[in-house]
């Protein structure tokens, strides 16, 4: 490795500005923050699928939080008021990292389980309810949160290690693929069930009926293309970005595209800020349950 | 200077992992002589084969559905007609006498997604998915409470409403395939068709403020249908 300490780099590092930073972090905390309290405060919400929307919000809601906080250090260490090689801001910044860690698989995590509990719903109706309890809901969701902590530690601990970034990356592109399998599968049979239906050939809706099967086969493939391709916009450049510094650490090219590592965390946090408006804010009750909220600040009662 | 060294070498091992704090101290001294393409070439041909899939995968999805069209067999949809009491709402007026459990859920829930499944009780060949969907909607009808909701109501909602809205829908009401039409057109919405959020405020005048224009027309509807038969 060449000891000199001139940077010859052509690629600087693209900075992005803190209140960039800022404001997408604080607009996502609100957002998740609300949809957390929502679905905890409306018992018509306390259902599977509503608790691990409220899930994927509490760990956006986290990495939000992290972020920002981080955010702010790095402005006071910036500043002069932080020491940035200080043994407690070492051991602040591995906390740091280790919960936006935590706050990473969590999220695909709940996606996962998302995708597995429509899935299930779709597929399994008949015994949704009993496959779906709440009890195993929250098994499950107990499970991915221990889980998500005890990995998050492991990889903050032992990051030099590439076998954890190896995983890292694996754990997301197979989950990328078992949600893509999951969405497709479902588009899949619900439109060859809306063609058999649109080929009856007796109704007398029958034109009528095609073209409404069109325009809603089109809202379901925008609905698709939107929820999988923010998810794989928004995630992919950052994990390009370890399987570079595996691959390639020394090359010019790869140098340049790690430099631009401050626009790919800034897409996963906007992630996190669009995700409610995906997930959560598509449903009418929890909607209606916002306004309550905002509206009436002191109706906490039944929304 | 060599503790320094030593200590970039490391900062600079652990400047990329550790996200952001580290990162600007140390930047590694890499050569750029001697590139034969743009230095950027991988971040654009990164977004260009992201941009690339995310539109193919939108445009195959909406070939899918344009092309998949109207298959002719569907043999047993000629056997599958409804018996004259399978009304569609049941939520104004559950008259469904076919089934006495779904009636008084199905006041519950206010959702008219899976009333259409509701109507194929009686049916003896039916698809696995149907079937199964529809005892899911009683199941989840006999819960009273518990909403089963999910995102995406909103399609569904705005699906279900198209079709009250439409003329021809009380045409196809008298048959039991198009009352799945319908129900499939909501279930075509992919991560939104799930929806009973409704189902457990009975009584919760709120949250009908949506589906009130539908149920009207519906009920209207369902009149109708009932008395033809």
């Amino acid at each position: 490795m060449s000891t000199t300490t001139v940077n010859q780099t052509d690629c600087p590092e693209v900075k992005v500005p803190v209140t960039l930073f800022f404001t997408i972090g604080v607009v996502s905390l609100a957002e998740n923050l609300l949809v957390v309290v929502s679905v905890i405060l409306n018992r018509n919400l306390h259902s599977p699928m509503f608790c691990f929307i409220c899930s994927l919000a509490a760990f956006n809601t986290m990495a939000s939080l992290t972020k920002t906080w981080e955010t702010l250090m790095i402005v006071l260490a910036n500043v002069g008021q932080l020491e940035k090689k200080g043994s407690s801001e070492m051991k602040l910044d591995d906390v740091m990292d280790s919960l936006l860690c935590m706050c990473f698989v969590g999220s695909i995590s709940s996606f996962l389980a998302i995708a597995v509990d429509r899935y299930i719903t779709i597929f399994h109706a008949l015994r949704y309810h009993n496959i779906m309890t709440m009890q195993r809901t929250k098994a499950i969701l107990g499970v991915i949160w221990i889980t998500c902590g005890v990995l998050a530690v492991l990889m903050v601990w032992f990051f030099q290690s590439k076998f954890i970034m190896i995983c890292f990356v694996a754990f997301f592109v197979v989950s990328l693929a078992i949600i893509c399998f999951f969405y497709f599968y479902m588009f899949m049979l619900a439109r060859i069930h809306a063609g058999k239906i649109a080929a009856l050939p007796s109704s007398s809706g029958g034109k009528f009926g095609r073209q409404r099967w069109r325009g809603s086969s089109m809202r379901g493939a925008l609905t698709l293309t939107i929820l999988f391709g923010a998810f794989v916009v928004c995630w992919t450049p950052f994990f390009l970005h370890l399987i570079l510094i595996m691959v390639c650490p020394m090359n010019p090219y790869c140098e340049c595209y790690r430099s631009l590592f401050e626009l790919h965390v800034v897409l996963m946090m906007s992630h996190a800020a669009i995700d409610p408006a995906i997930y959560a804010f598509r449903s009418a009750e929890l909607r209606h349950t916002f306004r309550k909220m905002l509206l009436c600040s002191d109706c906490k009662q039944r929304s | 200077m060599s503790d320094f060294h030593n200590r970039s070498q490391t900062n600079a091992r652990r400047s990329d992992y550790v996200w952001q704090y580290e990162y600007y101290d140390d930047e590694e001294p890499v050569s750029f002589e001697g590139l034969k393409a743009h230095r950027y070439s991988i971040v654009i041909g990164f977004w260009v084969g992201l941009a690339v899939f995310v539109i193919f995968m939108f445009f195959v999805l909406t070939l899918l559905t344009k092309t998949g069209a109207p298959h002719q067999e569907n043999p047993d949809s000629a056997e599958k007609r409804h018996r004259p009491g399978s009304c569609l709402v049941d939520i104004v007026s559950p008259q469904d006498e076919n089934d006495k459990a779904f009636s008084r859920p199905l006041l519950a829930e206010s959702r008219t997604y899976f009333h259409f499944y509701i109507n194929e009780e009686d049916q003896g060949k039916q698809k696995p998915e149907e079937e199964r969907v529809r005892k899911h909607s009683g199941a989840r009808a006999q819960r009273g409470g518990q909403g089963v909701g999910s995102s995406g109501v909103d399609e569904m909602e705005e699906e279900v409403e198209e079709a009250a809205e439409h003329k021809p829908i009380n045409g196809l009401m008298e048959e039991s395939n198009t009352d799945r039409e319908s129900a499939f057109f909501s279930h075509f919405n992919i991560p939104n068709f799930v929806n009973l959020e409704h189902s457990s405020t009975l009584g919760d005048d709120d949250l009908l403020y949506e589906p009130s224009a539908i149920l009207e027309r519906q009920s209207h509807s369902h009149d109708a249908h009932c008395d033809i038969h």
